[in-house]
């Protein structure tokens, strides 16, 4: 099955463009009726702006005590595909004749916790390929707009844990950072040949160049977060200030530059040369785990305005954080073509190197209306590409009704929609989301279901 | 390792796979593998009275990954050859083999296409036309990843001198429909 491994592994490779959006993403339904905007004060606005840590959550603005999603996409996916028999599953089996790797990674990129009420469909066409001695065409049709141009993969960086003690708006923590951020680009030949139709050739390159990064550690931290306008008042209303430095110790990392793919040989078909493993790789990594850290400093600030109904607000992470590595070692990772083997042999070692944690950042605006009516937007970056959330809410006694629109991390427009019930200290919420996340050129549309307790 | 190109086609299967009911179309330049290299000739000496096969068999290199696939038709859409005599007059008439090893092309049931017999006339150089549908019994075949074809030209001389030449290809290429089960 060296076929079906590699088809998977290339598909996952293309298919990473069509990664999820995992800012927008969330196991509340109402949220996901909102277009992936939060209108309550918790989750990322206090991630991300130092400063809502002194806010406190609006009274009667709804944020529960728990919300628990309704797994109806699992139940759905076990009932499809029961788990006694995943083994012999179609679906997981590339020993199949059933078996389709695309249909693997769209589970992946759409892991089944709420179902999928409208799936993507992936576009029909014929497919043709024109096969000589010494010339291969692929003319995908349609399907070449599945072919990602420019970069494509994933990043983000997560604080791990939180630990410390606060007084009178100041804190003393200590946090744990895990980044990572790993992207392709398909090389030139690749791309041509995927993308427009070329001939593949002889004695060429076709590769996949990628950069991946992943680091982590922990930060003793002092942050401050505090009202600076309007103390004593009755109401939230004044500016708040949030503020945190942060001492990075690196306990790990590593960091691979290179490409991967195949070189053609003299002959496309019938030749008597193979095609040739192509793998040049930069690896760095740290020699000092467990006996020196990467030491750097950074900070975050944030800021909110609040007044009457309207609030706004914007909170920067990780500026300035640059690492550095005192004891790294570099290594060349190539395919060596003598011994038909991939070989490593040291470039430098005990040098220093330094790492960056991304700048993430976001920004945004609230209007509480006396109506019931709640509007709301967000502009988040966490470090690889921004999403834009707008959405509203109106509540009508124990109902409320939800909309709201997106941008995705590829610049792609989604939509949610959704409703809600709530009885005294239970509420129960259903949001509708398109997504671009499937081998598709259309959205498919997710139903969210989630429970909540107030 | 098979053929150099087996990446490219399981990269580009990939897509095609996602494409739905979109059927996967092979257009193999078969001429393109045997120009050059003798086999596109294949010379033909029948003897007064008698009826003579002559042939060439040729080895073709497909992608790799396509064992399950379904192929729902083969057809040759360009083919032509030239019957070149250099002496004598009669018939040749054309027919193709396919099958997936050397050995089976000899099978009757390799037999893909057959021409009616050209008539030839006395020494000059005829073109012939190769079109056609080939039979559905050799659709298996390109779901291996190594192919072969055999050419045949089979004379007919009624004549009392013998009959000489060639059946020189000029082109020769197929349209393969497979259904979308590439893995």
């Amino acid at each position: 099955m060296r076929i079906a491994a590699v088809a998977l592994t290339l598909a996952v490779l293309v298919a990473g463009s069509a990664r999820p959006a995992r800012a927008q993403f969330s196991f509340d339904a109402r949220r996901i009726g909102m277009g992936g905007v939060s209108l309550t004060r918790n989750g990322n606005l206090r991630r991300y702006n130092p400063a809502y840590r002194a806010v406190k959550d609006r009274p009667g603005s709804g944020n529960p005590k728990v919300t628990i999603p309704v797994p109806l996409g699992l139940i759905q996916f076990f009932h499809d595909h029961p788990i006694g028999k995943l083994g012999d599953d179609p679906m997981f089996n590339p020993d199949s004749s059933a078996f389709n790797p695309i249909e693997v990674v769209n589970l992946v990129f759409n892991l089944p916790i709420f179902l999928e009420v409208k799936k993507a469909p992936t576009p029909t066409n014929d497919v043709e390929f024109t096969i000589g001695r010494n010339a291969f065409v692929v003319d995908l049709g349609a399907a070449q707009v599945l072919i990602p141009e420019d970069e494509f993969g994933m990043g983000g960086t997560s604080r791990l844990l939180d630990m410390g003690i606060g007084i009178k708006g100041f804190r003393v923590s200590v946090q744990g950072f895990e980044n990572h951020d790993i992207g392709f680009v398909l090389g030139d030949s690749l791309r041509a040949f995927l993308k427009d139709a070329d001939s593949a050739r002889t004695n060429t390159t076709f590769n996949v160049l990628g950069d991946g990064l992943v680091q982590g550690g922990f930060a003793p931290t002092l942050s401050f977060s505090g009202r600076v306008t309007g103390r004593g008042s009755d109401n939230d209303d004044g500016v708040y200030l949030g503020a945190a430095v942060r001492n990075y110790f690196g306990v790990a990392y590593y960091r691979a530059v290179g490409s991967g793919g195949f070189t053609t040989g003299d002959t496309l078909f019938a030749g008597p040369n193979p095609v040739t493993p192509q793998l040049e790789a930069l690896v760095y990594r740290d020699n000092g785990l467990g006996t020196s850290f990467g030491r750097g400093f950074g900070g975050d600030v944030g800021v909110v305005l609040i007044s009457g109904p309207m609030e706004v607000g914007l909170g920067v992470n990780d500026i300035g954080a640059k690492l550095t590595w005192q004891d790294t070692r570099v290594d060349t990772t190539y395919f060596d073509n003598a011994g038909d083997s991939i070989a490593t042999s040291v470039v430098r070692n005990h040098v220093e190197t330094t790492t960056k944690l991304p700048i993430s950042y976001i920004a945004n605006a609230a209007l509480h209306m006396g109506t019931g009516t709640t509007v709301g937007a967000d502009v988040v970056n966490t470090g690889r590409g921004t999403v834009i959330h707008v959405g509203g809410e109106q509540r009508i006694g124990f109902l409320a009704l939800r909309g709201g629109v997106s941008r995705d991390q590829r610049k792609k427009m989604q939509f949610g929609f959704g409703g809600g019930l709530r009885l005294g200290p239970l509420g129960l919420d259903v949001g509708f989301w398109t997504h671009s996340n499937s081998f598709s050129t259309q959205r498919g549309i997710t139903m969210a279901t989630s429970i909540s307790l107030y | 390792m098979k053929a150099t190109a087996s990446v490219l086609v399981v990269a580009a299967a990939i897509l095609s796979v996602g494409c739905g009911e979109g059927r996967a179309i092979f257009n193999v330049d078969v001429y393109s593998f045997m120009a050059g290299s003798g086999n596109d000739t294949v010379p033909y000496a029948v003897p007064p009275a008698s009826s003579v096969d002559s042939f060439t068999v040729q080895r073709i290199v497909l992608p790799g990954g396509f064992g399950s696939s379904i192929v729902d038709s083969v057809r040759i859409t360009s083919g032509a050859a030239n019957l070149i005599t250099s002496v004598g007059a009669g018939s040749i008439g054309f027919s193709l083999y396919i099958a997936s090893d050397s050995a089976s092309t000899h099978l009757p049931a390799a037999l893909a296409l057959s021409l009616p017999a050209t008539t030839i006339p006395g020494p000059g150089t005829l073109p012939v036309v190769i079109v056609g549908d080939l039979s559905s019994g050799i659709n298996d075949a390109f779901t291996h990843d190594t192919l072969w074809i055999r050419i045949a030209a089979t004379g007919t001389n009624p004549n009392a001198g013998p009959l000489v030449g060639q059946m020189a290809l000029t082109a020769l290429q197929l349209r393969v429909v497979m259904q979308d089960k590439i893995f």
